[in-house]
């Protein structure tokens, strides 16, 4: 049997979570409560999984910690520990509809796509949202603020609310202006500049200099200047080729650019610990 | 604004503590048996996805399933007894059976915590002792809308006002 691609295996994960978050509230409602949850907290079998920035503001606000939270955090972040920020592009929802309409933007889009930030730069935007964030919550606020800005948990929350109280929220139609804006501007700009869910986890992949990342092999690369398939197949606008520097911040590991590099040189691999030339 | 009264979950933390601590998952209303924990609608960044009950539409059973399962403890694990959701009233004018109208047991019959939450006077005349866990069930079946359950959290900022004043 032929071994599935990466971009199958990665689709099909992105659905079955789609699905997933679908199905749940319903099974919740005809009494079948084993999984349960949305993607800020979440109980699979027992097992409890949580968003680490809602609990990183819960703990330091109350100073305190349940066994339940520090399991839920422990496996996203050794997950992100080993694979880097791998849930953006294998798991989130709203990571999947952005890609798409990414892909769609480009392929339809009349006009040049915005350049907002200088490349390499919108980490360090991310960042100043995620501070503020908590400065604002420390100060003025009593719920953790931040959590309102974590989208793949209005996407669950929306079947939560119509599956398990019969309530049509709202949510969605921000969700679809959000998504329609990025496909007018032709950029990620949501899970780019602002998303502050995903910094954690970026700030933990730093610490393992053995991570999964791409490598990228000079010799081997064949692609004339400027018509680079790699940073074609890039939905994020990096430049794979550069793998290894400061814009790595921002990868997550989605494998398009090893895949567009597969029909050419080959020269584009997944591969753990710093890469060499 | 009009602020629509509605109950935390048993074994809810002070309202305060208890909104700096819950993730908004929506847990305790996907494990609730009854139906009665809603995740609270809207936009206000403050109060979207966090649980409620309403009495009128659907009774706390007091059965502690969200309790157990809250992963942050915002709803903490307390016993039946310690349970204060809030407080019920009951209105002797309009109770059927303090108006010697007929005999009316409806809500003495469904408190979950009965003889300690509720008494009976003289064996007929129902009573709200102040064992009260505030579930709202006798809000929910009583017939002539006698009782009125009162979140926790409005009786103590009336508490700690009159203790301001003073």
């Amino acid at each position: 049997m032929k071994k599935p691609g990466l971009k199958a295996s990665r689709r099909t994960l992105q659905i079955l979570t789609l699905i997933a978050f679908i199905i749940i509230p319903l099974l919740n409602r005809s009494r079948y409560s084993l999984v349960y949850g949305n993607f800020l907290s979440f109980h699979f079998f027992g097992i409890p999984l949580a968003d680490p920035l809602a609990v990183l503001q819960l703990s330091i606000k109350n100073l305190y910690l349940t066994l339940d939270n520090v399991i839920g955090v422990a496996i996203p972040l050794a997950i992100a520990f080993w694979a880097g920020t791998v849930f953006c592009s294998w798991v989130c929802p709203y990571g999947f509809f952005s890609e798409l309409v990414n892909n769609l933007s480009r392929r339809v889009l009349l006009w040049p796509r915005i350049e907002l930030i200088p490349r390499g730069r919108s980490f360090y935007v991310k960042l100043i949202i995620f501070i503020g964030g908590f400065a604002g919550f420390f100060v003025f606020s009593l719920t953790p603020v931040l959590n309102q800005l974590s989208l793949p948990a209005w996407y669950a929350r929306f079947f939560q609310y119509l599956f398990g109280q019969d309530y049509f929220s709202y949510s969605i139609f921000f969700l679809a202006g959000l998504l329609f804006l990025e496909f007018v501007a032709g950029r990620r700009f949501w899970c780019q500049f602002i998303c502050p869910q995903s910094v954690l986890l970026v700030l933990v992949k730093q610490f393992n200099p053995k991570r999964l990342r791409v490598d990228f092999s000079r010799d081997k690369c064949i692609c004339k200047a400027g018509h680079e398939r790699c940073e074609k197949a890039c939905s994020l606008q990096l430049q794979p080729r550069e793998a290894g520097k400061a814009r790595e911040l921002e990868c997550c590991n989605c494998g398009a650019c090893v895949v567009a590099c597969d029909r050419m040189g080959k020269a584009l691999k997944f591969h753990r610990g710093k890469g060499g030339e | 604004m009009l602020l629509k009264i509605f109950l935390r979950p048993p074994g809810a933390r002070s309202e305060e503590e208890f909104l700096s601590r819950c993730l908004q998952c929506g847990q305790c209303a996907q494990v609730c048996i009854f139906d009665c924990i809603k995740m609270r609608v809207g936009f206000n960044p403050f109060m979207a996805g966090t649980p409620e009950i309403n009495p009128k539409e659907a009774p706390c059973h007091l059965c502690m399933r969200c309790s157990a399962i809250c992963p942050s403890d915002a709803l903490h694990d307390v016993a039946i007894e310690d349970v204060r959701m809030g407080f019920a009233e009951l209105d002797r004018k309009k109770c059927y059976t303090w108006r010697e109208f007929l005999l009316c047991r409806s809500c003495y019959e469904r408190c979950p915590i009965k003889w300690r939450a509720m008494e009976l006077e003289r064996g007929e005349y129902p009573v709200i002792t102040d064992q009260c866990a505030g579930c709202g069930l006798c809000e929910h079946v009583c017939p002539a809308d006698a009782i009125v359950v009162t979140p926790t959290r409005f009786v103590r900022a009336e508490k700690n006002k009159l203790e301001g004043d003073e």
